[in-house]
C-alpha cells in the first residue's frame, strides 16, 4: 500500500482528531498493507499510545486495541478466565512472527470474514469501546460497522467465561474454512460462527433453542447444533463450497458445546 | 521520508516511502540477511527481533520501527553459530535460504520457553516455512542444540 | 497445537555396512557452507546483484488468450528513471522452449522470448527496466497494450481437437518426432505395447480399472527466481541466475538471441532450492534483453506471485490404468493411458509423460502384456514443467491405486500382491528397453533391488497387520494404514553427461571443479566426499567450485536425479586418473616404476619401504623446485551413464480421518529407501524426508486454482499454503544397506523418489479405512467429506 503520509500521534486526542477531521486511516497491526493495493492518504499510527494492554477494570477484562495475538494467548490473565481459549483460538494464525504484530483492534475493527479471533469475542459477548466513549456490542459492530470514521480504544470481556472453540482447516497455516466458539454465560448460551466465509454472526436461534439450561443432553446439543447450521447463511470460496461449510458445522458446534458443558 | 532505524546496535539513516515494509528497507540499507520469500507473511524468511521479539519484517511497516531495537540474525551471530552446528549436522541446512529467519526464530525459542517439547518446538516454529528439509531433520537439529544448551 | 502425537518414537540409524567399508563416503559430513547461510552472508543470486544494476520487471498478459494489437511504451518512457521498455517487435523471431534439457531437446520449439500471442494470465508482454524497482513498476504500471481477446481453452479434457487452436503460428515445430500437432492442441503423444494387452485382459480371470485424476502442483522454492546479468570487459554477457542448468541456459540464450555460445558465460551462486523449477529459463532473456540493449547491468528477481502465475507447475495428469491378474494374483497385464496437461507451452510435455510409465511400469515385472499411450494437450493455463517425481509420481499414483484395488478384489494383503509381482535383483523389465527419455530406452539388468529388505522393515516400522489396517479411536474418528512402493531413475542414460576437474595444488590439496548445480542438496559436499575418498585425503582437502559454465567443465545440470550417480562418477574417473598421474609423476622423481609406488593417501612409498615422499612436498616439488619437470598434475573426466540404475523404496503411511469432517492427516510416514550407498547419509536422508512432505502436500492441501476466465487464484502463499511443521506427526526414513556396482562407491539417486509415494500410499490408507476409493486429489476436507456422503447415499 502506497500511504501519501504517515502520523505518530502523541495522544488519542491527536488520533481522534487525525482521524475525524483529516480523514486518517488508523494503522493497527499494519500486517495487511502490504498486500492492499489502495492509496492510504494519512495513516494515522495507533503504535505507542498506551494501547498494549490485557487488565481487570470494574468487573470486565479490559483488552487495549494494539494488543499483540501473541499478549492473547500468552496473557496470565485471559489463561485464569478462559482457561486455553485464546490459545486455541489464535494460535493457528500462521506464526509467533505474525502474531507479535497482528493486533485485536486491527482484527476487530477490519471485520474480517476469515478471523478466527472475532467469533470468539462475539460468543464472549465483547464490547468494543471507541474513543472517545462510545460502547457498541461486537456482534452489532461486525455486523453493521461503526456507522463513521472510529478509533478503537478497546474490548470489553466479561470477567470469567467458559467457552470452547473448533475450526476446520485444510492445512494448519491455512486461513480456515469454517470456525466456531460456543460459552457459557452462567444464565445462557452464546454461539458464534465465522469464516462463513462472510464474518462472524451469532446463532440466536441456536441459542435460544438451548435456553438458560446449563448442561443440555447430547440430543439437546446435536438438535442445536443442526439448527445453528440451518440459521446462517454460508458462502463458496477457494477452500471449500457454502455446502461443505453448512456439512460440518453441525459437528463442529456440537463439539464446542460438549467441551464447555463438559 | 528519512527514518533512523537502530539495527543490531548500529544507527541508520534511510529514505523509505510510509507505506514501506521493513524487509525492503533492510535489504536496501546492505542487511541482505534478511530474505525476501513469500511477500505474503506465510513463510517466516524475513524474520528479524523487533525489541527482541520476533516478528516478519515483510509485515512491520519500516516507519513504525523507528525507535526501536532491530535485531537481524548478525546481531546474535555467536549464538547463531552454535546453533548452525547442531543445523549443518543434521544436514538440515539444505539451500539455507529459510535459514537465517529459521535461526532467529529458534534463539527467540530458546528464552522464551523453557524445555520445550517437541510439540512446544514445532508450534513456536510453525512460521517458518521449509520446502527442503521435511522438518524432520531441523526438529533433530534443534533438539540437541537445546539439550547441549541446557547441559 | 496439535493434539495428538506420533506413536513411533525417532529411530536410531542403524550402521550401515558402506559406513564401516569407507573411509569418506557413507559418512555424515556436514556442508562447509552451512554456517555462513544460517549467518545470511549473501549468497543467493539476489544478494550479488551490482548496486548500478536496472531493475527489471515485466508486463504480463491479464487476458488468458490473446493477441497483442499495439503496445504503447509512451507514458513509461516518459517517467524519469526508465531506461527502455522492449516488446516482442525487440526480440529475434526464433522459436525456442524454456525448458532445460538435452540437446536436441524432446520438448517442442513453441515460444518466443516474446511473442505477439499471449497463452496464459501472466504470460510476458513486455520488458520494463529502470532505475530503481518503484520506478520500473510504476513504468510497467503504464504500458499500455491493447489486445485482441480471444476465446481460452482451460479444461485439458476438452483441449484435445478444440475449435480453438492455441498454437496456430507458424515457425514452431519438434526438434525431432514427439508427436507434436499444435492444430490438434497436441504438444506431444506416445504409444508402446508389449504382448497383446486386450487380449491378455480378456483371458484375465481378475481385472480392475481405476482412473486418477493428480492436480497441478507448484514448487514454492523459497528463493524467488533470481538473475543479473552484464557485460564483462571482454564485451561477453555474463549471466548469473538462480538455475538448476547453467550450460542449457547458456545454450537457449544463444539461440533465442542468435548470439554465438562464445559470448555468454552463466554462473550459478548458491540457490534457495529449485526442485524442477528452475531447470527452466524463465528471467535469463530478460535481464539479457536490457544488458544487451542498454549495455548496462540488470537484474530481475520474481514476485512470489510471478512465480506463482508465471513459472511452471507440474504437469496435472489423468491416468487410467487396468490391471488383470490371474486367482492367485499374479499380474498378466498392465494397461496405463495417460492425459497430461502442459499448459500453455510444451516444456518437459513429452518426457514428464513417458517418465509415467517408464518409471512405474518396471516396478512389476511380471505381466506378459504391458502398454502406455496418450496425449500431452495443450491449454491456457501457465505450462507445465519439470517438477521432482517428473511424471513418476502421476503415474505411480493410478499403477499404486489399481495395485491396492485389486488387492481388495483377491481379498490380498496388498503388501504380498507387490511382493509377488515386483521387480528383484538380476531381473529386468522391457520397459527400460523400449521407453526412454522422449526417444528409445536402455536396456538394463537390475543389479541392486533390495525391495523385499525395504518392504520387510517398513511392515516393522508401521505394525503393518493385514486383518487390522483400520481402527476407530474415538467416535467417528478412524485411525487407518496404507502402503505404495515406487522406483525412479538415476539420471538419464546415454543422454546426461557430467564432467569433473582435479587440480593437485601447492601445500597437497585438491581444486574440484565442476559444472554440476548444487541446489541445496548438498551435491558440492557430495562429490568433494567421492574425490576425498578416492584420493584418500580429508574432505578439507578438496576445495570445490561449481557451476559456471566459464571455469568449471561441462555438466547438463542438476535434474533427473543425476548429480550423485552422473556428476559423481566424472568425479570419482576424475579421482581415480589423477591418482594415477601422481603416482606415475612420484615414480618418475623416485626413479622406479609406477607399479612400484604405494600411495597411501598424503603420502608415497616405494614398495620396498626405502623411499617416501609426502603429498605436501611433493606438491612443491612439481610446481616449483623439479626444474624442466615441473608441472600441474590435473585429471579431467566425464561420465555418462549407460544404464540408470532406479533407487526403490516402500513407503507406509498411518492416517487419521475425522468421518464427521473429512479432514486426513498423516500421523505416521515411514520410508524405507535403497538408494544404493548412500554418500552421504543424513543428507540422502533429508532429500528423502523433504521429498515426502512435498508428496504429502500434493495428496492433501496443495491445488492450483483458476477462475472460469482463466485466472489463477492460488497465486500467494496465503491460497496456496505449502505443509509447515505442524501438519504432519512424524516422517520416518531409513535407508538400507545397498550396493549398485555401476554407481560411485555403489551410488543411485536419492533426489527425487521421496516425493512419489504419499498421494497413492494416502489414498490407499483412506480405501483402508472407510472403503471408499478417492481419485482427485488433493484429498481436501470437503472432498472426502463429499465421497463419504455419496458413498452413504448409494
Amino acid at each position: 500500500m502506497e500511504i501519501l503520509e504517515y502520523a505518530r500521534p502523541r495522544n488519542m486526542d491527536e488520533a481522534f482528531r487525525l482521524i475525524r477531521e483529516r480523514r486518517g486511516t488508523a494503522i493497527g497491526g499494519a500486517a495487511w498493507l502490504r498486500t492492499n493495493t489502495k492509496i492510504m492518504t494519512l495513516g494515522v499510527d495507533l503504535a505507542g499510545l498506551g494501547l498494549e494492554y490485557i487488565r481487570e477494570a470494574g468487573g470486565c477484562i479490559e483488552i487495549g486495541a494494539m494488543t499483540t495475538y501473541r499478549e492473547l494467548e500468552t496473557s496470565p490473565l485471559l489463561k485464569s478466565r478462559f482457561g486455553s481459549l485464546f490459545d486455541a483460538t489464535v494460535s493457528h494464525v500462521v506464526g509467533i512472527q505474525l502474531r507479535n504484530i497482528i493486533t485485536v483492534g486491527g482484527t476487530v475493527a477490519g471485520r474480517y470474514g476469515f478471523s478466527d479471533l472475532n467469533t470468539t469475542l462475539c460468543a464472549l459477548g465483547a464490547k468494543v469501546v471507541f474513543y472517545p466513549g462510545q460502547t457498541l456490542a461486537l456482534a452489532d459492530f461486525i455486523e453493521k460497522g461503526a456507522g463513521g470514521p472510529f478509533l478503537l480504544e478497546k474490548i470489553l470481556l466479561p470477567a470469567s467465561m467458559k467457552a470452547a472453540y473448533q475450526q476446520m482447516r485444510i492445512s494448519e497455516n491455512d486461513f480456515p474454512i469454517i470456525n466456531t466458539t460456543s460459552a457459557w454465560t452462567g444464565s445462557g448460551w452464546r454461539i458464534a460462527v465465522g469464516s462463513r466465509p462472510a464474518a462472524t454472526r451469532l446463532c440466536r436461534r441456536a441459542m435460544a433453542f438451548l435456553g438458560d439450561e446449563p448442561r443440555p443432553s447430547d440430543e439437546k446439543i446435536a438438535s442445536a447444533s443442526q439448527i445453528a447450521a440451518d440459521e446462517l447463511q454460508f458462502g463458496s470460496d477457494i477452500r471449500a463450497s457454502a455446502e461443505y461449510r453448512r456439512e460440518i458445522l453441525p459437528a463442529l458446534v456440537r463439539r464446542a458445546l460438549v467441551e464447555v458443558r463438559g | 521520508m528519512t527514518i533512523r532505524l537502530n539495527v543490531n546496535g548500529k544507527q541508520n539513516t534511510i529514505d523509505c516511502q510510509a507505506g514501506e515494509m521493513l524487509t525492503e528497507v533492510l535489504r536496501r540499507a546492505g542487511y541482505l540477511e534478511v530474505k525476501k520469500g513469500c511477500d505474503t507473511g506465510n513463510c517466516g524468511a524475513c524474520t528479524v527481533l523487533v525489541d527482541g521479539k520476533p516478528v516478519l519484517s515483510c509485515s512491520y511497516l519500516a516507519a513504525r520501527a523507528e525507535g526501536r531495537e532491530i535485531t537481524t540474525i548478525q546481531g546474535l551471530a555467536e549464538e547463531a553459530r552454535a546453533f548452525a552446528r547442531f543445523l549443518t549436522a543434521e544436514g538440515a541446512d539444505q539451500c539455507g535460504f529459510c535459514a537465517p529467519g529459521f535461526a532467529l526464530t529458534v534463539l527467540s525459542m530458546k528464552k522464551e520457553l523453557h524445555n520445550p517439547d517437541e510439540a512446544e518446538i514445532r508450534h513456536y516454529l510453525a512460521g517458518n516455512l521449509c520446502r527442503c528439509s521435511g522438518y524432520e531433520g531441523q526438529i533433530r537439529a534443534i533438539k540437541k542444540y537445546l539439550e547441549a544448551e541446557h547441559a | 497445537m496439535r493434539n495428538y502425537h506420533s506413536p513411533t518414537p525417532p529411530t536410531a540409524d542403524a550402521p550401515l555396512e558402506a559406513t564401516e567399508k569407507f573411509k569418506v563416503v557413507a559418512h555424515d559430513v556436514s556442508k562447509v557452507d552451512g554456517e555462513g547461510l544460517v549467518l545470511g552472508r549473501p549468497a543467493y543470486t539476489d544478494d550479488l546483484a551490482p548496486e548500478n544494476a536496472l531493475y527489471v520487471k515485466l508486463v504480463r498478459s491479464p487476458h488468458a488468450f490473446a493477441r497483442i494489437l499495439s503496445i504503447d511504451p509512451s507514458a513509461a518512457l516518459a517517467l524519469p528513471g526508465v531506461a527502455c521498455v522492449l516488446t516482442w517487435k525487440d526480440c529475434p523471431r526464433v522459436p525456442i522452449t524454456r525448458a532445460g534439457q538435452g540437446n536436441p531437446e524432446p520438448s517442442p520449439h513453441d515460444r518466443f522470448i516474446l511473442d505477439e500471442y499471449v497463452r496464459y494470465v501472466g504470460d510476458e508482454v513486455a520488458v520494463v527496466a529502470a532505475e530503481s524497482e518503484a520506478i520500473a513498476e510504476k513504468a510497467a504500471s503504464l504500458v499500455k497494450v491493447d489486445y485482441e481477446v480471444l476465446n481460452p481453452v482451460l479444461d485439458f479434457e476438452e483441449a484435445l481437437d478444440n475449435p480453438v487452436v492455441i498454437h496456430p503460428e507458424p515457425g514452431i515445430h519438434e526438434m525431432f518426432p514427439i508427436g507434436f500437432e499444435p492444430k490438434r492442441n497436441i504438444a506431444a503423444a506416445y504409444h508402446m505395447e508389449i504382448g497383446d494387452v486386450e487380449q491378455e485382459l480378456a483371458a484375465s480371470p481378475v481385472r480392475v480399472e481405476t482412473t486418477v485424476h493428480t492436480q497441478a502442483q507448484q514448487h514454492v522454492a523459497l528463493e524467488a527466481h533470481a538473475a543479473f546479468s552484464y557485460i564483462d570487459l571482454q564485451g561477453r554477457l555474463v549471466i548469473v541466475t538462480s538455475t538448476q542448468n547453467p550450460w542449457h541456459t547458456r545454450r537457449l540464450l544463444g539461440l533465442a538471441f542468435q548470439m554465438p555460445l562464445r559470448k555468454i558465460r552463466v554462473v550459478k551462486p548458491r540457490i534457495g532450492g529449485g526442485f524442477g523449477g528452475k531447470q527452466h529459463i524463465h528471467v535469463e532473456p530478460y535481464v539479457a534483453m536490457v544488458t544487451m540493449r542498454t549495455g548496462k547491468p540488470a537484474r530481475l528477481a520474481l514476485t512470489r506471485r510471478e512465480v506463482f502465475e508465471a513459472t511452471f507447475t507440474r504437469h496435472e495428469m489423468r491416468v487410467k490404468v487396468r490391471l488383470g491378474a490371474n486367482p492367485d494374483g499374479m499380474l498378466r497385464a498392465i494397461d496405463m493411458q495417460v492425459l497430461s496437461n502442459t499448459g500453455a507451452y510444451g516444456e518437459h510435455a513429452l518426457t514428464t509423460f513417458m517418465v509415467a510409465g517408464s518409471k512405474t511400469l518396471p516396478l512389476y515385472n511380471k505381466a506378459v502384456a504391458v502398454r502406455f499411450g496418450g496425449h500431452v494437450v495443450y491449454t491456457n493455463k501457465v505450462s507445465a514443467g519439470a517438477y521432482r517425481g517428473y511424471g513418476a509420481i502421476q503415474g505411480l499414483t493410478g499403477l499404486e491405486a489399481a495395485m491396492d484395488e485389486l488387492a481388495h478384489k483377491l481379498a490380498m494383503d496388498p503388501v504380498e500382491l507387490r511382493r509377488k509381482n515386483m521387480l528383484h535383483e538380476g531381473e529386468t523389465s522391457e520397459v527400460f528397453r523400449i521407453m526412454g527419455e522422449g526417444t528409445e530406452g536402455v536396456a538394463m539388468n537390475i543389479e541392486s533391488c533390495k525391495l523385499e529388505e525395504c518392504i520387510a522393515r517398513g511392515k516393522e516400522l508401521i505394525r503393518w497387520d493385514p486383518d487390522h489396517l483400520v481402527r476407530e479411536v474415538a467416535p467417528g474418528i478412524l485411525r487407518a494404514k496404507g502402503m505404495a512402493i515406487a522406483m525412479q531413475g538415476s539420471g538419464i542414460p546415454l543422454i546426461d553427461m557430467g564432467s569433473a576437474r582435479i587440480e593437485f595444488q601447492d601445500g597437497g590439496f585438491f581444486k574440484l571443479h565442476v559444472g554440476a548445480t548444487d541446489l541445496g542438496t548438498g551435491s558440492d559436499t557430495i562429490l568433494a566426499q567421492i574425490a576425498a575418498e578416492e584420493l584418500g585425503v580429508d574432505m578439507d582437502d578438496i576445495v570445490v567450485h561449481s557451476s559456471d559454465t566459464d571455469h568449471t567443465p561441462f555438466d547438463v545440470g542438476a535434474y533427473a536425479s543425476s548429480t550423485t550417480y552422473v556428476s559423481g562418477s566424472a568425479v570419482l574417473k576424475a579421482a581415480r586418473s589423477l591418482k594415477a598421474k601422481l603416482i606415475e609423476a612420484v615414480a618418475e622423481k623416485l626413479g622406479v616404476a609406477p607399479e612400484d609406488i604405494v600411495y597411501k593417501g598424503k603420502i608415497f612409498m616405494t614398495t620396498d619401504g626405502t623411499k617416501e615422499l609426502s603429498l605436501d612436498d611433493f606438491s612443491y616439488d612439481t610446481l616449483y623446485h623439479d626444474g624442466e619437470k615441473m608441472k600441474t598434475i590435473e585429471a579431467t573426466e566425464s561420465f555418462t551413464g549407460d544404464k540408470s540404475p532406479p533407487p526403490y523404496l516402500a513407503a507406509f503411511v498411518e492416517i487419521e480421518l475425522d468421518t464427521e469432517t473429512g479432514k486426513v492427516d498423516v500421523i505416521d510416514y515411514v520410508v524405507v529407501a535403497d538408494v544404493g550407498t548412500p554418500i552421504n547419509p543424513k543428507l540422502a536422508k533429508i532429500q528423502i524426508e523433504g521429498g515426502v512432505l512435498q508428496g504429502i502436500g500434493m495428496a492433501l492441501y496443495e491445488d492450483v486454482r483458476y477462475s472460469d476466465a482463466g485466472h489463477m487464484l492460488s497465486h500467494t502463499m496465503m491460497t496456496y499454503p505449502i505443509p509447515s511443521r505442524e501438519d504432519v506427526g512424524r516422517i520416518t526414513v531409513e535407508i538400507v544397506d545397498s550396493y549398485e556396482p555401476s554407481g560411485p562407491f555403489g551410488a543411485k539417486s536419492a533426489g527425487e523418489i521421496g516425493i512419489d509415494t504419499p498421494p497413492p500410499a494416502i489414498a490407499n490408507a483412506i480405501r483402508n479405512a472407510v472403503g471408499i476409493r478417492l481419485t482427485e486429489y488433493p484429498f481436501t476436507p470437503e472432498r472426502v467429506l463429499m465421497a463419504l456422503k455419496a458413498a452413504k447415499a448409494k
